[in-house]
């Protein structure tokens, strides 16, 4: 009788092992060669790019950013969220089109996913006590990106440099942030290193350094904190060159339609502000990228 | 806080109790498959053939040596491929999804078996041989003595290393939040990611699955209790 049973035990076994090689039948498409819907992951625990509110619903500036880019390209799409382990696999795998996650762009990634331009970045920013002479100093424009400088970013990064001249300035060890300070004004300033953003922050808070440098980010949970009331952002927002080419929304390498179509949707959301729009309303900060 | 886990669209307490429920659901599930598929391997271990000890001792070893969290990677992402090839078998065309809930019941499950079927394997041995051959003796067909005889015995030397495997299956089912399953360990791994207090919400989680364990063991303790009725402890 037993035989019998592992006999069949075993069949049903083989049966949901199956093999794992065989070619998925694509997807439904439409007349442009998009996958409809276009079925989208995100990750769901990186606030405030993807997160949960507390009624179980899947929000973020990512969120805006696809609903947006789904209307313009009149295409249905589906969010799904999706654990941080495995998100890459899981595209590869077929079981969604595209990622959306606040990832960034790495050429690491690059080998495995191809992505969009990026479509948000979170600048870094030089943090200093209200009361420092610093504050006085209004640097032109507000944001910096580093990749292509021209003449009026090269005159406020001229600027930067001379007001910081000789001045402490503390970032978080081993971080792009170090890597911008010794790269451009290695020689002006005097770079103190933390092992923790919590470590500089106190420092900071003490008055034991002129200015620190970090991710906006990474600045929000001390400057919303009873001690960081006394401090405030100074000088612009930095991106570009050393600060990486910003979050992108991974897809197939062999989905060249797609990101055709999500690059065209994400430019125009560019040059009529509505990415700047979306991230300020959604994140309190300027998120995007020339 | 305590605000934080308030019911309803302002606090996470529904969400997190949902998601307990849901890793109640999955562990009670995969619990009862593992039972299944353990008496089936307990079955083949003790078979005379030798087709059912070699994949009964094959599906123990290879199961039990690989970590559960590969097996649930493994049916993530090569169930879909699988069932779907399958589908097309029976010229069903398409893509079919496996969704996370029956891909952790399959992961936990297939592992929770493993251990129950040493567990049983063990037990049906601990039963006296002259307890069946009194049966036999006695005239019993052989579907009545394994009812009769040999299931109450078997259960009074398994159940404890059942509970064991039934808490080690609980909390295996925390694996299960890498596939994207709404239950407890995912849903508080959302809510510290929402609002910034991972120890406050993996503290009440872990309160949680500690609530569980705790109730499962009395129950475990009552079916023991009442499994050895009739058996006096020497004192």
């Amino acid at each position: 009788m037993s035989k019998r049973i592992v006999a069949a035990a075993l069949m049903a076994a083989a049966l949901l092992a199956g093999c794992g090689d065989d070619k998925n039948d694509a997807p439904a498409t439409d007349a442009r060669g998009l996958p409809s819907p276009i079925r989208i992951a995100t990750e769901g625990a990186y606030p405030p790019f993807n997160y949960f509110d507390p009624s179980g619903k899947v929000i973020g500036l990512d969120i805006d950013i696809v609903e947006e880019m789904c209307r313009r390209l009149e295409a249905k799409c589906e969010i799904t969220p999706q654990n941080w382990d495995g998100i890459i696999p899981g595209l590869q795998a077929g079981k969604y089109d595209a990622i959306i996650a606040g990832m960034s762009i790495t050429d690491e990634r690059r080998q495995a996913v191809a992505f969009t331009q990026g479509y948000a970045t979170t600048p870094g920013y030089f943090v200093t006590l209200k009361d420092n002479p610093l504050q006085q100093v209004v640097i032109e424009p507000p944001r910096l990106n580093l990749n292509e400088i021209d003449p009026a970013e090269q005159a406020a990064l001229d600027k930067l440099k001379t007001a910081l001249k000789g001045k402490t300035v503390g970032v978080q060890q081993a971080t792009i942030h170090a890597n911008f300070l010794e790269k451009y004004l290695g020689d002006s300033v005097s770079i103190r290193r933390y092992d923790t953003q919590e470590n500089l922050a106190l420092d900071l808070a003490s008055n034991r350094i002129d200015a620190g440098l970090a991710d906006i980010i990474a600045w929000k949970p001390f400057l919303e904190s009873q001690p960081g009331q006394n401090a405030k952002t100074f000088g612009p927002g930095l991106d570009g060159d050393v600060f990486g080419q910003g979050m992108g929304i991974a897809l197939r390498k062999e989905d060249t339609k797609l990101l055709e179509a999500f690059n065209g949707a994400l430019t125009a959301m560019k040059q009529d502000g509505t990415l700047k729009r979306l991230s300020e309303a959604r994140a309190g900060f300027d998120a995007s990228m020339p | 806080m305590l605000d934080l886990l308030s019911y309803g669209d302002g606090g996470w307490g529904d969400e997190i109790l949902r998601g307990a429920g849901m890793t109640i659901l999955v562990a009670v599930t995969s619990f009862l498959l593992g039972i299944a598929l353990g008496s089936l391997g307990a079955a083949g271990k003790l078979a005379r053939g030798r087709l059912a000890r070699g994949a009964a001792d094959a599906y123990t070893t290879i199961v039990r040596g690989v970590p559960a969290l590969l097996i649930i990677w493994l049916l993530f992402f090569g169930g879909s491929g699988a069932v779907t090839w399958v589908a097309q078998l029976f010229g069903f065309s398409g893509r079919v999804e496996v969704d996370a809930f029956a891909v952790g019941v399959l992961a936990v499950g297939t592992v929770s078996g493993a251990y129950s079927a040493e567990v049983l394997r063990g037990a049906v041995l601990a039963v006296p041989p002259g307890q069946m051959e009194a049966a036999k003796a006695l005239g019993m067909s052989p579907f009545l003595a394994f009812r009769r005889v040999l299931v109450p015995q078997t259960l009074r030397y398994a159940l404890p290393g059942l509970g064991n495997v039934w808490q080690l299956t609980l909390k295996d089912t925390s694996l299960i939040s890498v596939a994207s399953l709404a239950e407890l360990m995912r849903m508080s791994h959302l809510a510290s990611g929402a609002t910034r207090q991972p120890f406050f919400f993996f503290a009440v989680a872990a309160l949680l699955y500690l609530l569980m364990t705790v109730g499962s063991n009395a129950a475990f303790r009552r079916a023991e209790a009442h499994a050895n009725r009739g058996v006096r402890r020497a004192a």
